[in-house]
């Protein structure tokens, strides 16, 4: 198909043929993902025969100080005058030894190392009425992997350590001087200025970011839950097992439970998603029409939602909607229903409920962000619509919308993210009830994955199944905005509007 | 050289002694966490403790509003940080007792445990043939409050549900719970219990809900949620327009102002000629495990202290905890209580709350929810019983293995 076939196309067409194009495209896009993994496995194993080359070469070309320096790291940049670089190296090697070979064996790196892989095998016991905590696995997944951390921090800096000297043999040969310790702090401060500001925010990242990161991943594979508590109980490595339990449809299992959860989840946040769009953007050009009085108003009105603190008006619009609320008094009151409307207590109902008071918060939102861009289309186009004799609806099909999509498909995006995980809404209108006996692991016919993790988390406890979920939730999150991310016209026809 | 010996003699002699003084109290800090409204009450009574126990008239209490609920899933969490002795609910011990939060009664304690309390509290606070908390109130299970100028005749289900829609008044009862429900199945005559091992894990289910009598609790709740007056719900703060509402004590201060001079309170009502029955509940107060064995002393006899006759009727004195002692029931003040009393009389349908898994109430909440969604209200006799031969099935798969 050329370019011009494609323009020639309706808006329907362009979007069935980008999704063909796009599963099309699949199984090749695949194959490169996987063509590249090997090249990347590749470079790394030539990288690393590289290196292994450099050190032999460095060791045999090199004079006693480099050589030394393989043992003492720091020697050789001491022994050349680079004190600053050396000292930092060889404080770095002590702290390091300090950490792995620590007198007290509890606190050493060696220690949780060597318990990694069964994470524990001391139980506590009594000692008369005492008690005497065994292993503590907790602590030896987290402090297991962040000595693994400092080992392949270790190796990087002591490949840096050699490389030194091997640049500053070469250096001095060559009959330049090398940079004294003034010279590296006020590089520091010049042009390795990049490095002086990483450094916090790199390490702050590494620690409280990735470690937890990994940690969380690594949960998914024990047991730790809470018949398996440290500092009592030990937990440990059982595979594929959370898995099995979360997606099987085993009796026991929660595969059922699992996939009726992420129906709802994706169903929820296309509505929370496209309704609140739609109808935002409606009411902004009703707003926004010529002839409309009191727009300051109308939109004051609307505003006032986002003014009032969630957690007040979703705790009180719940309540509202309750059985015994207001809206079903007063309905009986007037006679128009005979029984309380189930709002909360028939998941199709109570389904129902959630969107329509989630497009109650969520138009708001949408109504302010159409108004400036709907502010921002060319009036020209209207005009020149006019005269062609387009009608109103035409006019918002050829040229709002398609304005509309183009900027805010990124938000769009994004919100259907947000979307699925929505806690907030969900949790504080019906904490994901009603349940059923149908649904297993506490979970209810409301319930996003998210809200099932948090009940996972906070009231069973059950670390390893919540670790699981997470997973599952990012590889969720993943696919659609893969997909997604591919089909918006804003990635897709980036010129369209330029 | 004897200088040297001397030395190492005078050495083990202070250090001995030094043992030997530190067994005989202990001075460090004691955490403690119990529901707000008995914070104040439990920090006199430490003084009391301390002024009646000179070896411990140093040690630190720092007593922490922590409820129930949370007290249980924060030691949980997190053993360590958690408090040294806490007030929890039964229905937490086998959790507690498996995560290894607390520590067991110590052996005369125990004794004395046993011939003071009522046979259901201690009942509550042993696993298997081992004591692991001092049981601290008698009065968490639930009877009907109602509106004596709505309700005339609390005996039967039937007549309150009655009054109350000719009155256009609300009836509720927390059907959607695990707590509640057992009214219908365990007055029905089903039974659903756990055995449990001294650690706390269940190990076998006796149940009979996947019966004749299991049909019919079953049929009374969903005749009971076609009732117009019908609300789930059992808080009398968070309720509207009630006629009658079936509760526990602590809500007896919010069910006084609510129903002003039509305040009344009754045992639960008969349903279909039997009486509803239900779980009777306790409080307790638990020891962490101690890495210190003076401590551990200081704890357990402050719990003890915390926990007997004096202190209970202080307690209930205080702020209107129904006391698990034997002689404190017999207090006057106790027995004239509204509330109490109805409680009581309810008591004698009930039966002492065991260990559940921790999914069945959440299970229990599924069966009530599908209930109140009106998904069996057209089915038959076989249908429901297929409906609690599942859940009997289901309950069955919690068992710890």
């Amino acid at each position: 198909m050329t370019d011009l076939d494609y323009l020639k196309l309706s808006g329907a067409g362009k979007f069935a043929y980008n999704l063909g194009q796009f599963f099309r495209n699949l199984p090749g896009r695949l194959l490169g993902g996987l063509k590249g993994i090997g090249l990347w496995v590749a470079r790394l194993f030539q990288s690393l025969g590289k290196n292994l080359k450099d050190l032999v070469v460095t060791f045999r070309e090199g004079d006693w100080k480099t050589r030394l320096s393989y043992l003492v790291m720091g020697f050789g940049s001491c022994a050349r005058g680079q004190w600053g670089r050396g000292i930092l190296f060889f404080l770095f090697q002590t702290l390091f030894n300090l950490y792995m070979f620590f007198p007290n064996a509890q606190f050493s790196g060696c220690y949780y190392l060597a318990k990694l892989n069964t994470l524990g095998t001391v139980e506590t016991y009594k000692e008369g009425r005492k008690t005497i905590y065994g292993d503590n696995s907790f602590f030896i997944l987290l402090y297991g992997i962040l000595t693994i951390f400092f080992i392949i921090a270790m190796i990087y800096t002591w490949r840096l350590n050699v490389k030194q000297n091997r640049l500053n043999e070469q250096f001095l040969k060559s009959g330049h001087k090398l940079k004294s310790t003034k010279e590296d702090m006020a590089a520091l401060l010049d042009e390795q200025f990049h490095k002086t500001l990483l450094a916090l925010p790199t390490l702050g990242v590494a620690l409280f970011t990735i470690l937890p990161i990994i940690f969380m991943i690594l949960v998914a594979f024990t047991n730790f839950d809470a018949t398996h508590q440290p500092p009592s109980k030990l937990f440990t490595w059982v595979g594929w097992d959370n898995f099995h339990q979360l997606l099987s449809t085993d009796t026991t299992s929660y595969g059922d439970t699992f996939r009726q959860v992420l129906l709802w989840t994706l169903i929820w946040a296309f509505f929370a998603t496209f309704l609140n769009y739609f109808l935002g953007m409606l009411v902004a050009i009703m707003i926004n029409k010529k002839g409309i009085k009191l727009k300051k108003l109308w939109r004051t009105v609307l505003v006032m939602t986002i003014a009032i603190p969630q957690f007040v008006s979703l705790l009180y619009v719940s309540k509202m909607f309750a059985a015994d609320g207001l809206i079903n008094t007063y309905l009986m009151k007037w006679g128009w229903i005979s029984s309380p409307v189930p709002f909360w207590t028939d998941p199709g109902w109570a389904r129902f409920t959630i969107i329509l008071i989630n497009v109650w918060i969520g138009i708001p939102y949408l109504m302010l962000i159409a108004t400036g861009i709907l502010m921002n289309i060319p009036a020209d186009l209207y005009e020149s619509a006019r005269i062609d004799g387009a009608n109103a609806f035409q006019m918002y099909r050829k040229i709002t919308l398609p304005y509309m999509l183009f900027v805010t498909g990124p938000y769009l995006l994004t919100s259907f993210t947000g979307n699925i995980n929505n806690f907030n809404v969900i949790y504080l209108l019906s904490q994901g009830k009603p349940l059923s006996l149908e649904l297993s692991g506490n979970a209810g016919y409301t319930d996003l994955l998210i809200t099932w993790l948090y009940k996972m988390t906070v009231s069973d406890t059950n670390y390893k199944l919540a670790a699981t979920m997470g997973i599952l939730v990012f590889v969720v999150l993943a696919i659609i905005n893969l997909i997604a991310y591919n089909l918006i016209p804003s990635v897709k026809n980036e010129e369209d509007f330029q | 050289m004897k200088k040297l010996l001397a030395l190492v003699m005078a050495l083990a002699l202070v250090l001995s002694m030094a043992s030997f003084a530190s067994a005989e109290g202990y001075n460090g800090e004691i955490k403690i966490w119990v529901a707000e409204n008995v914070v104040d009450f439990t920090k006199d009574q430490v003084e009391a403790f301390k002024a009646a126990h000179p070896e411990y008239a140093n040690l630190t209490a720092v007593v922490e509003p922590v409820g129930e609920g949370d007290a249980a899933g924060n030691m949980i969490t997190d053993v360590e940080a958690g408090a040294d002795i806490f007030g929890f609910a039964q229905d937490q011990l086998a959790r507690l007792v498996s995560a290894g939060a607390l520590e067991t009664v110590e052996e005369n304690n125990a004794e004395v445990v046993k011939a003071e309390n009522d046979a259901g509290s201690v009942a509550a606070v042993t696993l298997g043939d081992t004591m692991y908390a001092y049981p601290m109130t008698s009065d968490n299970g639930y009877f009907l409050y109602y509106d004596k100028s709505v309700v005339t005749d609390p005996s039967t289900l039937e007549a309150v549900v009655a009054a109350c829609e000719a009155a256009g008044k609300n009836f509720y009862f927390e059907i959607n719970s695990g707590w509640y429900q057992t009214a219908f199945f365990f007055g029905a005559g089903a039974e659903l219990t756990f055995d449990t091992d001294n650690e706390g894990k269940l190990v076998k289910m006796n149940s009979t809900y996947a019966s004749d009598a299991g049909v019919q609790a079953l049929k009374a709740m969903i005749n009971l949620h076609k009732s117009a007056a019908f609300q789930n719900g059992s808080s009398v703060s968070a309720g509207n327009n009630i006629g009658a509402i079936v509760d526990g004590t602590w809500d007896a201060g919010a069910a006084k102002e609510a129903f002003g001079d039509n305040y009344a309170a009754a045992k639960l009502p008969t349903v279909d000629g039997y009486q509803l029955g239900g779980f009777g509940g306790f409080k307790m107060l638990g020891v962490k495990p101690q890495t210190d064995e003076d401590k551990l002393a200081a704890c357990d006899a402050l719990a003890a202290f915390l926990t007997s006759e004096e202190v209970q009727v202080a307690r209930y004195n205080a702020v209107g905890w129904g006391p698990s002692n034997l002689n404190a029931q017999q207090n006057e003040a106790v027995q004239a209580d509204e509330a109490l009393s109805a409680l009581a009389a309810q008591l004698a349908y009930t039966m002492p709350q065991g260990q559940y898994p921790g999914n069945y109430w959440s299970l229990a909440t599924g069966l009530g929810d599908d209930i109140i969604a009106g998904n069996y209200d057209d089915a038959d006799d076989a249908k429901l019983l297929e409906i609690l031969q599942g859940f009997e099935a289901t309950c069955e798969t919690y068992l710890d293995k």
